[in-house]
């Protein structure tokens, strides 16, 4: 849990690719739910990582458990990457996608 | 969550330090698990580990791979760091904010491993005839844990708005 390196070099898709006009369409972090992990854990993680309050860390973590997944960050690949990692880091089921 | 229980919270908040109010059995328990965690994420070839490691990218196996290759061994590498921390302060009195972290970090990343094995469902109710009680009952001992230190590092978040 100590934070540990972060992958700050990862490649940007779409430069140099076809999709070049891709980069601009956000990213969105979305959390799964998942049978094993505490429902307090978890929001005390998004408040940890994302500074979000106890309200809104709860509400999240609320919508992962009764619609099993919630987005709970976006921005530009790398930062979401980032954010990714950091919440797998804190064994939470994270992924990333481009949003619609 | 969890049900009340009849003992000390086992973290407790006491100004910058957080004791750690656990008796001699229940830290020699934790000294056992953190050795046997330590093996399994050492090898590293348990499929029950496939929980730490979740994929970033389920739609796109290309990325999914290079996220994994770029990220596994800085996973690897914190999850054995928080085991350091737990057995180099397992029989201390208090620890501070960050070593509580580390604890945390290997209580969640153990009920990972133990829950994957086990693969609990979230309405499973506990019987203590079945085979696996005791395995259910250690991951259910690690989440009153896990709740107690989520408690206590509660109160070391800074101060947040949704702005």
């Amino acid at each position: 849990m100590t934070p540990g390196p972060v992958p700050v070099e990862v490649d940007e898709p779409g430069i140099g690719h076809d999709e070049a006009t891709d980069v601009d369409r956000p990213w969105i972090v979305l959390v799964w739910n998942d049978p094993i992990n505490l429902m307090s854990y978890v929001s005390f993680v998004f408040q940890k990582l994302f500074g979000y309050s106890t309200a809104k860390a709860d509400r999240l973590m609320l919508d992962v458990h009764d619609k099993g997944r919630a987005v709970v960050a976006n921005g530009a690949r790398e930062k979401a990457e980032l954010d990714v990692f950091r919440l797998h880091e804190h064994g939470l089921w994270a992924t990333m996608q481009q949003d619609d | 969550m969890i049900p009340g229980r009849q003992r000390p919270v086992a973290f407790e908040r006491s100004g910058a330090r957080i004791r750690i109010r656990l008796g001699s059995e229940e830290r020699d328990l934790i000294v056992g698990l953190a050795d046997q965690f330590r093996s399994v994420l050492t090898d590293d070839d348990d499929p029950s580990l496939r929980r730490l490691y979740p994929t970033a990218y389920p739609d796109d196996a290309e990325q999914a791979t290079e996220y994994e290759s770029l990220v596994h061994d800085d996973l690897v590498r914190s999850q054995l760091t928080a085991v350091d921390t737990v057995e180099s302060t397992v029989r201390a009195d208090s620890i501070d904010p960050d070593e509580l972290a580390s604890w945390m970090g290997m209580l969640n990343g153990l009920r990972l491993l133990l829950g994957t094995r086990l693969d609990i469902c979230e309405d499973d109710e506990f019987d203590p005839d079945a085979p696996d009680a005791p395995s259910r009952a250690l991951l259910a001992w690690l989440g009153l844990l896990l709740e107690e230190a989520v408690a206590a590092a509660t109160a070391y978040l800074p101060e947040r708005s949704d702005a």
